[in-house]
């Protein structure tokens, strides 16, 4: 392929990085393959570049199966097994965290970077009470004694706004409430105040009101924190609201990378119309964003991974693989032809 | 009486294994529904909604209180089963879990049909039937549920409801496991096949943004009562309970500028309802309460025309904030944004 990478590259970098300072983390042209039946394994990251600042919120938001928990996991060396990293950095503290060797990496885990899952249960051991597993994180990442790690896990419980924390620290996990787990689980995540935080899908299976009571908490978190966090979503209405920007993956890849108020107001590529369509309510909109489906979807080598869903595809999209290219400020796009507004 | 379905104080209490307690999961529900009408049921987890849908259905036994259908009390169900079969039908969350693995797509659909007892011709017409109106592929008829994907076996979980021709379906979150698009896909066909069939539905949902645009009108419990009921419009866009304006208030639209207005924002969680709170349920998070909450319920009061509310300040609740269509506002919005008369190419470069 003739697209000068490099140049890709250096030109995502100034844009996705949203400021002039340097990025907390920073992730470099980031490939994930699975082992496929045939020769050629499976590719189901393609060349992720992303990088976030400190204090910023970012989105990922895209259809299930686009990869966004391979990403969330992937960034912090753990690939889904079987798959594994291809190629690609992640820069974060000075350091390129996938040469990391499997102690560092735990070492980093849970302290410096965490993630937050959905279904809270199978993250909790049913037999320890929430007060210890929440102390144990900071026993080991941070050393403190267990008088101390006891008053923190209490401490975050509190920020966390569970109900009555003191008698939840001796709580077993299967006498609390599925927002009560999960506010315990972001609790571990958030004791030893991570610089970056992974929430993959974790709000999703809550109340919507539950869902805006932890989202709030979670920004405000951050902000107190400064930290940083990837907030990974199926609802694309959350992000709106809650991100300062929005990255949307199709089949692996970046396809729009924007500020909030542009990719919502302004979307431009294909997908992301058609994707904010499904929201609208309106099957016109919808059928104007979308082809018929032929059942003929496949994976893609060349060109653009959407070409076979795209309702404006021309002959050039299934040649070559379109340049991620910046139309309005920090705004991304990889598509020959994005929708432009007046 | 022309209702399809019409509660009437319905009570369900779950005995607790070992213990005197009891859950009281359903406390005085009434509502209605005429045919061809979607009834939104919403509310947080663990308020009764799936509780209620059981006891319409017939999988559970109500405590107390009555539910009709079509006038026939479902209390006889048995002594009315000729009359009744496949007139009542539902539909699950997960799609595949009301699939069954082994069977394959055109078995699972004409299922519901064998207890008919109609002869073959009527079986296979009406199994195609229901293949057109959820728009399956017939090649798919000899698949397994394994092979299609969650949307696709979402039309086949409808198809299954809808090729007995109720004229009652209980949809329990039908669209919640789904991607944007499939969702969207699945509305679509539910209001097609109301068109076309004239059936009821009652819709439940944590969705409410779908529930606005599906439902004619809205339910919303809180620990196992309706507090509020009335046409989506008239809720949505002035609410007059506490709650249904918390519960709008924490809806986000996909628009970063759109926020439903509210005086309420819940906090905490829906308490247990093993032990009920005296007066009004909502009283430990409602900002408007006052004294009187804390020992009296609140009776139902009709503010509207099929419009009820059970809370004592519900002038004050709809007067807190101005009447808004946030809803109509995003799809206008939506049409601005995305429906322009085509995309406007640039020429490819590759810089
Ligand atoms: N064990 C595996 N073997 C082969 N391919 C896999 C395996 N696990 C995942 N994949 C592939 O990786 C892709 C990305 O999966 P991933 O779980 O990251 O998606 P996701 O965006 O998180 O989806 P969801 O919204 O459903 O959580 C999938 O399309 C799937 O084909
Ligand atoms: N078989 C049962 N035994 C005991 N308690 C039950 C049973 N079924 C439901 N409950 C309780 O009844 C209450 C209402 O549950 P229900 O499932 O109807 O709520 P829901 O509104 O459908 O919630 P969700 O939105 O989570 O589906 C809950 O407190 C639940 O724990
Ligand atoms: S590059 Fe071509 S096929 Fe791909 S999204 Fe853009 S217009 Fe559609
Ligand atoms: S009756 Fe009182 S506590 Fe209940 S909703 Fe109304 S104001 Fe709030
Ligand atoms: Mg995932
Ligand atoms: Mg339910």
């Amino acid at each position: 392929m003739s697209l000068g990478a490099a140049e890709v590259i250096s030109k995502t970098r100034n844009a996705s990085v949203g400021g002039d300072k340097p990025p907390l983390i920073d992730i470099r042209n980031l490939r994930v393959t699975f082992p496929s039946g045939g020769a050629e394994p499976k590719a189901v990251l393609k060349g992720i570049d992303l990088a976030v600042q400190p204090g910023e919120i970012v989105g990922l938001v895209g259809e299930s199966g686009a990869g966004k928990t391979t990403l969330a996991r992937s960034i912090l060396g753990l690939p889904p097994s079987p798959g594994r990293i291809a190629g690609g950095e992640v820069h974060f503290e000075g350091r390129q965290i996938l040469s990391l060797s499997e102690s560092e990496l735990r070492r980093l885990r849970g302290h410096r970077l965490s993630v937050v899952v959905p279904n809270p249960r199978a993250e909790l051991n049913p037999l320890l009470k929430v007060g210890d597993q929440i102390a144990a994180m900071a026993k080991i990442h941070l050393g403190v004694g267990g008088k101390e790690a006891r008053r923190m896990a209490l401490e975050i419980l509190r920020e966390v706004q569970i109900p009555d924390p003191e008698r939840r620290m001796d709580a077993y996990p299967h006498e609390l409430s599925g927002g009560m787990a999960q506010r315990v689980v972001i609790a571990m995540a958030l004791i030893c105040s991570p610089a970056f935080v992974i929430s993959d899908d974790a709000t999703s299976g809550l109340d919507v009101t539950v869902q805006a009571q932890i989202l709030a908490l979670l920004a405000k978190l951050a902000a107190d924190h400064g930290s940083a966090m990837l907030f990974i979503s199926r609802d694309v209405g959350i992000t709106a609201h809650f991100c300062d920007r929005i990255a949307v993956l199709f089949s692996g890849e970046i396809v729009e990378i924007a500020p909030r108020e542009p990719l919502f107001l302004e979307p431009a590529h294909p997908y992301t119309l058609m994707l904010l369509a499904a929201f609208s309510h309106s099957p016109k909109l919808r059928d104007s964003w979308s082809v018929p489906d032929t059942g003929r979807r496949r994976e893609r080598n060349a060109g653009c991974q959407y070409a076979d869903r795209c309702p404006i595809a021309q002959p050039v999209c299934r040649t070559q693989r379109p340049p991620f290219a910046e139309i309005g400020p920090g705004h991304f796009v990889r598509c020959y032809f994005p929708v432009r507004h007046a | 009486m022309s209702a399809v379905l019409t509660i009437d104080n319905l009570y369900k209490r779950f005995p607790i294994a070992g213990s005197k307690q009891v859950v009281q999961a359903i406390n005085g529900v009434s509502l209605t529904v005429e045919p061809g009408e979607t009834l939104g049921l919403v509310g947080e987890s663990g308020s009764g909604k799936t509780t209620v849908g059981r006891c319409i259905v017939g999988l559970i036994e109500p405590t107390a209180g009555t539910i009709r259908f079509r006038g026939t009390d479902l209390a006889q169900r048995q002594q009315h089963k000729a009359k009744l079969a496949g007139k009542i039908q539902l539909v699950f969350q997960e799609p595949n879990e009301s699939l069954d693995p082994r069977m394959k797509i055109g078995d699972t659909i004409s299922e519901p049909l064998l207890p008919l007892k109609l002869d073959r011709e009527t079986r296979r017409r009406r199994t195609a039937d229901a293949l057109r109106l959820v728009r399956l592929n017939p090649d798919l008829l000899d698949a397994y549920p394994s092979e299609l994907s969650s949307g696709q076996q979402q039309r086949v979980g409808i198809a299954r409801a809808m090729v007995t021709e109720p004229e009652l379906v209980v949809l329990d979150e039908p669209t919640s496991a789904l991607d944007p698009t499939a969702r969207a896909e699945i509305i679509d066909l539910l209001r097609r096949i109301q068109n076309e069939r004239n059936t009821a539905y009652l819709f439940i949902s944590h969705d409410l943004s779908t529930v606005r645009f599906i439902s004619h009108r809205v339910a919303v419990m809180y620990l196992g009562m309706i507090v509020e009921q009335g046409s989506a419009e008239t809720v949505f866009n002035r609410p007059q309970h506490p709650y249904s304006s918390g519960l709008l208030s924490s809806v986000m639209l996909p628009h970063p500028h759109l926020k439903i207005e509210s005086s309420v924002s819940l906090k905490g969680e829906i308490p247990s309802p093993i032990n009920l709170p005296k007066g009004c349920f909502l009283a430990s998070r409602c900002p408007f309460v006052i004294d009187r909450c804390r020992h009296e319920m609140p009776p139902a009061e009709t503010v509207g025309e099929r419009h009820t509310v059970h809370c004592f300040r519900h002038e004050d609740v709809a007067a807190s904030v101005p009447a808004s269509d946030t809803f109509n506002v995003f799809m206008k919005e939506a049409e601005r944004i995305l429906g322009r008369a085509g995309p406007i190419g640039v020429a490819p470069s590759l810089q």
